[in-house]
């Protein structure tokens, strides 16, 4: 007699298919020697990290707030990937219905869906404070082992409430906006963070302190705001309790979800797409050439998440800026090297959005065009949207130190160039591929081509520093 | 220069590993409708992409309207035009951005390219949606799209590979006629389908190719020649001419 296959069998299959669309897996094999390297450089840091905590034990009511404030970035940091891996799994993957369509029960499906996702948001957390864990481990503090089992607890509250947040959105703005929803969590985030970082250098020490100290938990611990990071230091109560409730907002998630995604109400096939408007008036060219820019230019414009990632990279501005205004007092030659790295990042974004957008070359093999045009034209719109971005700063720094001009210059084309060319060949990761469809993007591509912006960077440092 | 031969491929060979196609002589006059039938895998996607300049031959000779496919690629290009099974669409362009993007490509004068552009787009019904990002389109949509790419630049000699899967019997309908009248005003078109059906109605010659080599070729009657009938269906002949 037939047996549908059991919860266990389902989520071996439901996290094959997350490990395969991973970023490690669907990327270059080498690279994982250089992964291997830098989880082992981690690893060594962690150690030495562990150490200096002993060395310098910190008040347990400090302690408790730095925890916090790392739960509370890391909250949000998992549950932007959470969104965009909700609407993976529901609305893009394609096989949501495939499975609805098959004798297991749907509730089955969204449970190993939900699991499956707060697993695979929990995994790099979990190497990277696992390290930290270990180095303490290490030591004899075998209470750090608590942080496996919270860090498991935040990720299922994560994946819970982004599934919840997820159905909400994608029913009222679709998935496209909702998709970019999450990019801008990750965006406002890391802008939160890098603000925070930067705050000693505008704000007043006393007041600082004071906002610091105001956070501080009171003697009895701090209440249900910090339970997670009790739970963290490994107090029993605290973590039992914080496992619990983990475990129950999961719960009521998917038993709120459970019908509508049993009705097909949560699915791709429910949700239809607003005809989304494209040019009313077209403008026929004479040039090929020119055809082929104006569709990279398209392309490139509707590029899903595309101001977030450029605000992303070009949060390396906000030093230059800060220079160019006079609120730092660093040398102007500071600001070569960061407009170098920024020109490469951003060249090596660009084209990894045509690379990855423009899946169709036969298309164009198949017309009377030259086979380096659509090259060409890709590198010249890249090139063209990097300088668009960075040409007022440069200019800026241009007018305020003439003489950098040389390297600036020279810099600024060589990284642009180089990460062009290895962006068109190694294209780094940026959305997941298409059910079915294989992955463009590698890690090693982005290894290098941050390599390279970085070496160029460096270059253009050393030369104004010391020639 | 007017040649006698719209395509004139002689001895084409190619292998992946195995061989694929294999000594495969085609000939298609201008004004003629030509169906090339084959089970999976006989090789006619292959046949098609190296008519059309994307795969390059092992051996043999490709000539369109006298142009040769290997050693003038974009002479031979810009007279062809190739559609392939799978609708190749950009999703985050709109059909009218489409259109404008392969005028561009053909080069097709501004003026000629809008009047035909809006003429298509008419005919096929895509004139409310020319706005609209394709990602949203059905796959009939999306196919009478890549139909009307392939048709703005008033090609002389059309590949098509499977081109009415999806669309409903209205569009197929009209694809017909436009197919048709395209083929009157002295184009040559060379399509594969396993619509048999279409191949019986449309076309003038039909080629039936198994394992890489073409087993058959002519009219239904022909055919029934080849395969020993005196009667019968293309059904019943294909079946019989690509069994075993």
């Amino acid at each position: 007699m037939f047996k549908p296959p059991g919860f266990l069998w389902l989520l071996r299959h439901e996290l094959k298919v997350l490990w395969r669309g991973s970023i490690l897996v669907r990327t270059h094999r080498y690279v994982l020697v250089p992964a291997s390297i830098v989880i082992l450089m981690f690893q060594a840091f962690g150690v030495l990290v562990g150490h200096l905590i002993m060395r310098h034990p910190v008040a347990p009511e400090i302690m408790l707030l730095a925890l916090n404030i790392n739960l509370a970035f890391l909250f949000v940091l998992m549950f932007s990937r959470a969104m965009m891996a909700c609407i993976d799994v529901l609305y893009a993957r394609g096989d949501a219905d495939f499975l609805l369509a098959s004798p297991i029960a749907p509730n089955r499906v969204l449970a190993v869906r939900m699991l499956g996702v707060a697993l695979s948001i929990l995994a790099p957390w979990l190497l990277l404070a696992g390290m930290l864990a270990n180095g303490l481990i290490i030591f004899g503090q075998l209470w750090a082992l608590a942080v496996y089992p919270m860090l498991l607890a935040e990720a299922l509250v994560v994946a819970a409430l982004a599934f919840a947040l997820v159905v909400v959105l994608v029913g009222r703005i679709g998935p496209m906006a909702a998709r970019r929803a999450g990019h801008s969590l990750a965006l406002f985030t890391g802008v939160g963070i890098f603000i925070l970082g930067q705050t000693p250098h505008f704000v007043p020490h006393a007041a600082l302190a004071g906002f610091w100290s105001g956070l501080l938990p009171g003697p009895g611990g701090g209440g249900l705001a910090y339970l997670f990071a009790r739970g963290v230091l490994g107090q029993p109560g605290p973590l039992l309790a914080a496992l619990a409730l983990a475990a129950l907002v999961f719960c009521l998630v998917w038993v709120f979800l459970a019908g509508p995604f049993a009705r097909g109400a949560i699915s791709a096939a429910s949700y239809r797409p607003a005809g989304r408007e494209g040019a009313q008036q077209a403008r026929f060219r004479h040039s090929a050439f020119s055809s082929l820019m104006a569709k990279d230019r398209r392309l490139l414009a509707r590029f899903p998440g595309l101001v977030s990632q450029i605000a992303y990279r070009s949060l390396t501005l906000i030093p230059v800026v800060a220079i160019l205004l006079g609120k730092v007092v660093i040398g102007l030659a500071v600001t070569v090297p960061l407009l170098v790295f920024l020109a490469g990042q951003l060249g090596l974004f660009f084209i990894s959005v045509l690379a990855q957008m423009n899946d169709m070359p036969a298309l164009i093999a198949s017309a009377p065009v030259a086979a380096r045009a659509p090259r060409r034209a890709a590198y010249l719109v890249c090139a063209q949207t990097a300088l668009a971005i960075i040409g007022l700063p440069v200019v800026a720094v241009l007018v305020k130190g003439p003489a950098l001009a040389p390297v600036m210059l020279l810099g600024v084309a060589g990284a642009l160039a180089s990460n062009l060319w290895l962006g068109r060949r190694l294209p780094i990761p940026l959305s997941r591929a298409a059910f079915g469809k294989t992955q463009v993007g590698t890690l090693l591509g982005l290894v290098l081509g941050v390599s390279i912006s970085a070496g160029w960077a460096l270059a253009a440092w050393l030369v104004v520093t010391f020639v | 220069m007017e040649t006698a031969w719209a395509l004139n491929a002689q001895g084409l060979s190619k292998s992946f590993g195995r061989k694929v196609v294999e000594g495969l002589t085609l000939t298609i006059r201008p004004g003629e409708f030509y169906a090339l039938l084959g089970a999976n895998g006989a090789g006619k996607t292959t046949t098609l992409r190296m008519i059309a300049g994307l795969t390059p031959p092992d051996a043999g000779r490709i000539e369109v309207f006298g142009r040769d496919v290997v050693k003038d690629p974009l002479g031979a290009k810009a007279i062809m035009a190739w559609l392939p099974d799978e609708p190749l669409l950009y999703d985050k362009l709109s059909p009218l951005e489409y259109l404008e993007f392969i005028a561009g490509l053909w080069q097709v004068p501004p003026e000629l390219a809008r009047r035909r552009a809006d003429e298509l787009l008419e005919l096929l019904g895509l004139w409310p949606h020319r706005a609209e990002r394709c990602e949203g389109f059905s796959r009939g949509m999306k196919q009478k799209t890549v139909l009307a790419g392939a048709l703005i630049h008033d090609p002389k000699f059309l590949l098509l590979d499977e081109p009415f899967t999806g669309l409903d019997a209205g569009s197929a309908r009209l694809v017909k006629n436009l197919l048709t009248r395209h083929v009157e005003n002295g184009a040559a078109i060379i399509l594969t389908t396993h619509i048999l059906e279409v191949a019986e109605r449309l076309a003038s010659r039909i080629g039936i190719l198994a394992g890489g080599t073409l087993v058959a070729e002519g009219g239904l009657e022909a055919l029934r020649g080849h395969a020993g009938f005196e009667s019968g269906t293309l059904e019943d002949v294909f079946l019989q001419l690509t069994a075993g």
